[in-house]
């Protein structure tokens, strides 16, 4: 038998957890999954400056937390390290297998699994991948006290991150693909002020060398086509991010660049089907916009639940 | 933590893990570091599946950098696997650790 929700969200970001808020305080009964623990790209952000209602830096983990905390109080239900092993999303009910091993079902469901950290697709980046090549500073800033490490990328993880990372790092280099930053004027001019941050402008990485550990990484001045190899002890890689959409693929329309097509209410084609946050189809994608998404497809999904208990009626 | 994880510290690498008659599954690990929160239930759950046939050991990295450095491990989470006290097979690293890879893995590990 499977356990029977009102809503099912997959994602405990904050579009995931902004709609948890809002459904189960209209007392749906709510249940979001996630294949890691609440907060999306959140929690791996070490401080988050832009989020209203904080006036002082908050850390991403803490703003995470703060979302999980709150959903949980009004009922929603969190299920974490959860893997997705079978799903139908495209009838009336739709059904989600767990770890192989239970299934649960809901009329309606919010698909907010956002968006992962871009690869380079650059030679040897799989091959050094946690041996010198990382995509979380948080998570691996640690491991680089006193070396010198390399950023790549220019937007505002990238800028960010990097200074971050002087808390640790002797030096951090950064390579940018073009010959300024695309971060905030705020975190780009604190950037290019610190004593510990040299910017490597207009170049691009072209491999990572080494023997069983990354020691080399090889980049292009796309201006001028020069190539060099710099000694690095460790490069970490912020240059965006590619929807997560394995769970929608073929059931809903995506644009050129995979992300899904939704009306203002989040809606997809399949009735019942909803998205929100960096999954989506838009201008703009921020921790408010999500949340902002988050916000609308749970008001949709009241509407929609409760037509249908009005049709069954 | 389970029963069925032990962690350990560098200086018993050679005792568990290198010379370990089962084949071994180690996790190095962070504080502050939620792709290891996520992996944790997932480990576990791994780890009571192969109860009795593999060992599924955790390091905390900050306290025993020497072993991560000579292993060249550079990120957290880390999963090394070793069979007869020599590493084998892929790494696996970072957030996007699935339960049922890591069970595949172990699989393959016990099989080779």
């Amino acid at each position: 038998m499977a356990d029977r929700y009102d809503v099912i969200i997959v994602g405990a970001g904050p579009a995931g957890l902004a709609a948890a808020i809002y459904a189960a305080r209209a007392r749906l009964r709510t249940l979001v999954l996630d294949e890691s623990v609440p907060g999306g790209q959140m929690k791996t952000t070490h401080k988050v400056s832009n989020y209203p209602g904080f006036p002082e830096d908050v850390k991403g983990t803490d703003l995470a937390r703060a979302f999980s905390l709150q959903a949980e109080r009004f009922g929603a239900k969190i299920r974490r390290a959860i893997e997705i092993t079978g799903h139908d999303l495209s009838g009336p009910m739709k059904t989600f297998e767990l770890d192989e091993e239970e299934t649960v079902e809901a009329p309606a469901v919010i698909v907010a699994t956002g968006a992962r950290p871009r690869e380079l697709g650059v030679a040897g980046e799989s091959k050094y991948r946690g041996r010198g090549i990382s995509y979380c500073a948080t998570c691996d800033g640690a491991y680089f006290e006193g070396k010198e490490i390399h950023v790549i990328g220019g937007g505002n993880s990238a800028v960010e991150e990097s200074l971050f990372l002087t808390q640790f790092a002797k030096k951090v280099t950064i390579v940018h693909q073009f010959d300024h930053f695309q971060a905030e004027p705020v975190s780009a001019a604190e950037a290019l002020a610190s004593p510990k941050i040299e910017v490597i402008w207009d170049s691009e990485p072209r491999a990572f060398l080494g023997d069983n550990q990354l020691e080399k990484l090889r980049i292009e001045n796309v201006k001028t086509k020069e190539v060099r190899e710099l000694a690095t002890d460790g490069v970490f890689v912020f240059v965006g991010y590619v929807p997560r959409t394995d769970l929608v693929k073929g059931v809903v329309k995506m644009n050129a660049w995979g992300y899904v097509e939704t009306g203002e209410d989040m809606s997809t084609d399949v009735p019942g089907l909803y998205v929100a946050g960096d999954i989506r189809a838009k201008q703009f994608r921020q921790i408010t916009t999500a949340v902002a998404d988050g916000t609308v497809a749970a008001l949709a999904v009241q509407k929609y639940v409760k037509s249908l208990a009005r049709a069954a009626a | 933590m389970s029963e069925y994880v032990q962690e350990i510290t560098q200086a018993e690498f050679e005792t568990e893990v290198a010379r370990s008659t089962l084949p071994v599954v180690l996790d190095f690990f962070s504080t502050e570091c939620p792709p290891c929160e996520a992996l944790a239930p997932k480990f576990d759950a791994v780890a009571e599946q192969f109860s009795g046939k593999a060992r599924f050991l955790k390091i905390f990295r900050q306290g025993n950098r020497d072993l991560a450095t000579r292993l060249g491990v550079t990120g957290s989470p880390t999963l090394v696997f070793f069979k007869g006290g020599a590493e084998q097979g892929e790494r696996m690293s970072g957030e996007e650790i699935k339960r049922s890879a890591l069970k595949a893995q172990v699989e393959s590990l016990l099989g080779a």
